[in-house]
């Protein structure tokens, strides 16, 4: 059916136009579908047994103890849950791959079943009731395979009247899982490559310094401006900390050319860090704490050492949750920072302010007949705020984009903002192997998608989020939506920017 | 006596278990965004979700509706019940004992479109265990035999609101030989004794949820 692109072989896509329709279950439908898991040296890098331990059970039950015990969240959500429903509906992964673990109540019941069976009286004793479970091997895979099937995007805590956080629990299922010597291998490794190199390509100081030099000749060419991406400039107030997609990967990178021409209209003295040359936290995904915060640590060196006033994020969805809602208390306070502007901000917040105050000027003129929708990222979306608002995430980047292109198009209203859909690679599922869940999974943002194509004609996506935006641009094609342009929110920005 | 040792029981263990809760450390912020900015609105978001079921209403309006009619059509019979605590009758009570036969048919007919929904859809037959029905069985059972009692087995109100104030003050008295009543009283010692140590602890667990409770961490 879909024949463009390597993958699509491999792949079947799911027909765009069932928009809106509850699939009926199909046990076991993704059930084959595994991410890789760690290779050895990868986890004994990370302090973690390179395969799975001979006591693995023990073990693994004495983890899931000591983490109901740590975590308020984690001992209430699996206490709590009625099994009323509400969420069943909600999972992309579950809308586009109709396996019933992919329903938030099962993925949770995997954990849950077996925190029954083991900590609860019930379940102790009436596990055919609670549908309590012994933590057996065939749990133990299903954990790996349904918990890697999850974006940890909170998109059916929206509708859980328990209020319910299934990433909590798929964190603590994957935390475990690593514990017993089953992590994954595209987390760990770009955890490892993160801690010992500084970001995730494992690109070394010498090799950024020289795809910034080409950048800035590129800009010179495009604009006639010498427009400067600084690296460990010490003269600099304000550290900006990207993801590292952002320095090579297409469409991202256009929109680093745009922080710097918005930084460098603004006249800011900002830098980039080799030391802290990257924003994702991949220790979010995996659901270790310890691992969170020591890559959170490197953004505090860095600014400490480089002496700068001010931190910016890039546009990384899952960054800007660890930025904005954990970094002060994984390694605060950041005390450090220009009491006016006290805490970690977001480009866009930045971009806003300057726009707003008049340092920046945009014309749409610059996009001239681009018609741009915008997708919300779900770590800024419903993991973090922007502004003084507490619905920031969602009015700062539109009215920057409003500002910038000639139409602006919402997606329909359960697809956005706090119901956006996930865009079904986030979460430490951006790899090859997954990609047949992947495509499954952005189906129904490719239907939002189509739905505002067809009405509005819609050219560009635009996103903030470095993993949304390599995912969109390769999924789309396969739910024939090539046409659509997917691309960095401040290429358009950078694009509208007066410069002088 | 079963009963005064129930109601301890019911209690105690329900305060044990909110002080497992509470003791438990919360080592990141996570609320669900767009997060509450101020405490007062922590306030207004816990009892938005708490008495109208506001993540409920966004999900699933047949399930909001069904969950609505039974737990206010619950709380119009428990507080009709109330009757049995006071010797004399206080007059507050009037109205509400008036429209408790609407109240009955409140819940039950809740009930009955949860218990229908877990059968008739696949999704929600996938993840219900035997306790899951059985919870709506026991709460229909409930609900049904009080019915029973008012309207086919008239039982002697007196003489049950003396049992139970002596239930409540570890002064036991005899419960009338009824078989009905027996039954009624039946299920609800088994739902007592349960409810702390099952998910029918639910709604305290909403106020503890840190996806509703916690505040914006910059605001």
């Amino acid at each position: 059916m879909n024949t463009n692109g390597t993958q699509a072989q491999a792949v079947k896509a799911p027909v765009v136009g069932r928009y809106r329709v509850i699939p009926l279950i199909e046990e076991g439908a993704t059930a084959n579908q595994r991410s890789t898991v760690a290779r050895a040296e990868v986890q004994e890098s990370l302090g973690l047994p390179g395969a799975l331990v001979a006591d693995w059970h023990d073990r693994a039950i004495e983890r899931l103890g000591q983490l109901v015990q740590e975590r308020r969240g984690l001992r209430v959500f699996l206490d709590n849950c009625t099994r009323c429903g509400a969420c069943t509906d909600k999972c992309h992964y579950f809308l586009g791959t109709h396996d019933p673990k992919n329903m938030p109540v099962a993925r949770q019941d995997l954990l849950r079943s077996v925190y029954r069976r083991y900590f609860t009286f019930a379940g102790k004793y009436f596990p055919w009731l609670v549908g309590a479970r012994d933590l057996d091997r065939s749990m133990l895979e299903d954990w790996y395979t349904y918990f890697h099937q999850c974006s940890e995007c909170r998109r059916c805590t929206v509708f859980c009247p328990k209020g319910i956080d299934t990433s909590e629990v798929t964190m603590a299922g994957r935390e475990i899982l690593a514990s017993v010597g089953m992590g994954q291998q595209y987390s760990q490794e770009i955890i490892g490559k993160v801690k010992h190199i500084g970001n995730n390509l494992g690109m070394k100081a010498p090799a950024l310094a020289d795809v910034l030099e080409n950048l800035e000749e590129d800009i010179l060419e495009d604009t006639g401006l010498a427009i400067r991406l600084p690296l460990d400039d010490a003269s600099a107030d304000m550290l900006v900390v990207t993801p590292s997609a952002d320095f090579f990967a297409e469409p991202h990178v256009d929109g680093l050319i745009g922080y710097a021409k918005v930084l460098h209209q603004a006249g800011i003295r900002w830098t980039f860090s080799s030391e802290a040359s990257e924003a994702a936290n991949f220790g979010l995904f995996t659901g270790h704490h310890e691992h969170m915060r020591d890559i959170a640590t490197r953004v505090r060196r860095a600014a400490i050492d480089l002496g700068v006033s001010r931190i910016v994020i890039g546009e990384c969805g899952h960054a800007w949750r660890v930025a904005y809602s954990f970094l002060d208390s994984l390694v605060g306070p950041m005390d450090f920072l220009d009491p006016a502007h006290p805490r970690v901000e977001h480009i866009c917040e930045v971009t806003h302010q300057l726009w707003r105050s008049g340092v920046i000027e945009l014309d749409p003129q610059g996009n001239a007949g681009k018609i741009v929708t915008f997708h919300d990222s779900c770590n800024v979306a419903r993991g973090a705020s922007m502004g003084e608002r507490a619905d920031g995430q969602f009015t700062l980047p539109r009215e920057l984009l409003a500002a910038s292109v000639p139409k602006l198009v919402d997606m329909s209203g359960d697809t956005v903002r706090q119901k956006t859909f996930c865009c079904g690679g986030g979460g430490g599922l951006l790899n090859d192997e997954m990609m047949d869940v992947r495509v499954k999974g952005s189906l129904p943002r490719a239907q939002a998608l189509k739905a505002v194509v067809d009405s509005d004609q819609v050219t560009h996506l635009a996103a903030i989020c470095a993993i949304c935006k390599t995912q969109l641009s390769g999924v789309l094609p396969l739910h024939e939506l090539s046409e659509v342009e997917v691309t960095s929110l401040h290429h358009l920005v950078g694009d509208a920017l007066v410069l002088s | 006596m079963l009963f005064s040792a129930a109601f301890v029981w019911m209690l105690l263990a329900t305060l044990w278990r909110l002080l497992e809760w509470a003791r438990t450390p919360s080592p990141l912020p996570i609320p669900l965004a767009p997060a509450p900015r101020t405490r007062l609105a922590v306030v207004g978001r816990l009892l938005l979700e708490f008495f109208l079921f506001r993540s409920l209403a966004r999900a699933n309006p047949t399930t909001w509706l069904a969950s609505m009619a039974f737990h206010y059509g619950l709380l119009l019979i428990l507080l009709v019940h109330l009757r049995l605590l006071f010797v004399q009758l206080p007059l507050w009570l009037l109205p509400f004992i008036r429209i408790s036969g609407w109240a009955s048919v409140l819940t039950v007919a809740g009930l009955s479109i949860l218990l229908a929904r877990r059968v008739w859809v696949d999704r929600l037959r996938y993840i219900s265990a035997p306790s899951d029905y059985l919870h709506l069985l026991l709460l229909l059972g409930i609900v049904l035999s009080g019915v029973a009692l008012k309207r086919l087995w008239p039982a002697d109100l007196y003489a049950v609101g003396m049992f139970l104030r002596g239930a409540l003050t570890f002064d036991p008295q005899t419960l009338p030989a009824q078989a009905g009543l027996w039954l009624h009283l039946g299920l609800v010692l088994l739902l007592v004794v349960i409810f702390p140590i099952s998910k029918l602890l639910h709604g305290a667990g909403i106020l503890f949820s840190p996806s509703f409770n916690q505040r914006d961490p910059h605001a």
